[in-house]
């Protein structure tokens, strides 16, 4: 290899590394935190939500929402529809909850009924212990 | 020898200023039947500084932090002497620009002046209307209001169809998993430092790539030149059209003044057009409006996605269309640019702007 061959790959290579080594500094930049609330424990008490009646929450940092359905009993459901991030409202007189953007409906146990959204809302474990709900 | 003269000649000997003006103005001739629709791009370009300009002054006021974002866009409209008119400028500014790239993309479709040699000019611009849109996004977010903040909540999970790296792209641009203070600050980041030297850099060379190709004589009632081989560069030139100034500059500032005056009727007449309910509403977090609507140019768009079933062919539909409208010049190749002598192109343009009006309305509703 003549000297000016040799130079110009060694100048492409030192050139390649030197960009290249920035590009994990950038992704690491970028990359967000992680969020730091996981697996807390949200408690509630059983008077707070009558049946047929519902209570939002905040869990992990996302908004849920617990609902007494009648003849079923309490369940705990992520409030952020699985379609593209809004908030589902509880319809109580159509026993539904409604996704006021792209109207994604899910029934009260959160699997879709009609509309876009892709899977079901992300249930939530729930227990109830004497008078309280423990959600989490 | 009057001031004027004098810093005319001491401009002269410098850097040429006479031949400047002779050359770029006087002797730079545009084709005859040139007509008032080839002064859209001044008109975008003339919105884009207006953009810049306003977006200017506003910042000297507006606050990036979701405690005082919102706050400080009211004080601006309410407290900032003339606060309201700057930003009634950059609002409907940001819409009517949109309307008026729209205009000119649409305009150059019909005249077919995308076609070869100017494939290059047309994706520049292209992509400069897809920058435009996201100008527009990254500027919806910063008032935090809660129109602002679900409509961003939509856009940012939208990658979330697609596997694997959805999510972290996603995440990406709402610095966490869902929008917050830190997706403000990042919004604010992109719409006014790095969103305007990419916009510079492409309008830089749009505009060079047409100095340098040449303008294209309109094709209608007259045959164009571009159907002849192309084997080398060669510059389209008309030496027999009229010089670009006084004459197609006085069409550009014709234009230039109807934006305005379409602008400043809607700050006059219907200075709350373009600011629905949900935009004077602070941002909630834990609740979406119960009638959520995108601005006017992403209803189509909103509509499809609520129409399609499946969230990934939703979604991968739009990128097509896009990557579609991007690449265009590459898959239609025939030569002939008079759009009524194309039937198929005809029916197929009509088909799409009645599809796009419809989709619209039905949004809308």
């Amino acid at each position: 290899m003549r000297r000016r061959g040799f130079l110009k790959a060694l100048l492409t290579f030192f050139g390649t590394v030197s960009l290249a080594s920035f590009a994990y500094p950038l992704v690491r930049f970028f990359a967000p935190p992680s969020s730091s609330a996981v697996n807390e424990k949200v408690v509630l008490a059983k008077q707070e939500i009558p049946i047929g009646g519902s209570k939002v929450i905040v869990f992990n940092d996302k908004p849920a929402i617990v609902i007494n359905v009648p003849g079923k009993g309490l369940i705990a459901l992520s409030k952020v529809c699985t379609h593209l991030g809004c908030l589902v409202e509880y319809d109580k007189d159509k026993n539904r909850l409604v996704c006021p953007c792209h109207a994604g409906t899910y029934d009260l146990q959160g699997n879709v009924i009609s509309g876009p959204p892709p899977k079901s809302l992300p249930k939530i474990p729930l227990r109830v212990d004497g008078e309280q709900i423990i959600i989490g | 020898m009057v001031m004027g003269e004098k810093i005319r000649n001491w401009l002269d000997v410098r850097i040429g200023l006479n031949e400047l003006i002779r050359t770029q103005l006087a002797e730079y001739r545009v084709p005859k039947n040139i007509n008032v629709f080839n002064a859209l791009g001044t008109i975008a370009f003339v919105g884009y500084l207006i953009q810049a300009i306003s977006g200017m002054f506003l910042m000297i006021y507006y606050i990036p932090h979701s405690d005082h974002a919102f706050k400080s866009v009211q004080d601006i409209m309410t407290i900032a002497p003339y606060g309201w008119l700057f930003r009634q400028m950059h609002v409907i500014g940001s819409n009517l620009l949109i309307a008026a790239v729209i205009l000119h993309m649409v305009t150059i479709f019909l005249m077919g002046n995308y076609k070869r040699p100017r494939e290059l000019t047309w994706i520049s611009g292209a992509l400069m209307l897809l920058l435009t849109f996201t100008f527009g996004l990254s500027g919806y977010l910063l008032p935090w209001t809660q129109l602002s903040y679900w409509a961003t909540t939509i856009v940012t999970s939208i990658p979330t169809a697609f596997p694997v790296v959805g999510e972290y792209i996603s995440r990406l641009f709402r610095g966490g998993d869902y929008v917050s203070g830190i997706t403000l600050t990042r919004f604010f980041a992109l719409h006014v430092s790095i969103l305007p030297p990419l916009f510079l850099i492409l309008m830089a060379v749009h505009v060079a790539l047409i100095r340098r190709i040449g303008l294209s004589a309109t094709p209608f009632g007259k045959s164009d030149e571009e159907k002849r081989p192309l084997t080398e560069f060669r510059k389209k030139t008309h030496p027999d059209g009229y010089p670009y100034y006084p004459y197609l500059v006085q069409k550009q500032a014709l234009m230039v003044i109807v934006y305005f005056m379409v602008m400043f009727a809607f700050i006059t007449f219907a200075p709350t057009f373009f600011f629905p309910e949900a935009t004077t509403v602070p941002a909630d977090p834990f609740r979406t409006p119960e009638t959520i609507r995108p601005e006017w140019y992403f209803l189509a768009p909103y509509q499809m996605l609520k129409l399609i079933p499946n969230k990934f062919l939703g979604i991968s539909m739009l990128i097509v269309v896009a990557f579609l409208f991007v690449f265009w010049p590459f898959l239609d190749t025939q030569k002939e640019k008079n759009i009524f002598r194309r039937p198929v192109l005809r029916w197929v343009f009509i088909s799409l702007m009645i599809g796009w009006v419809i989709l619209m309305w039905w949004g809308k509703r």
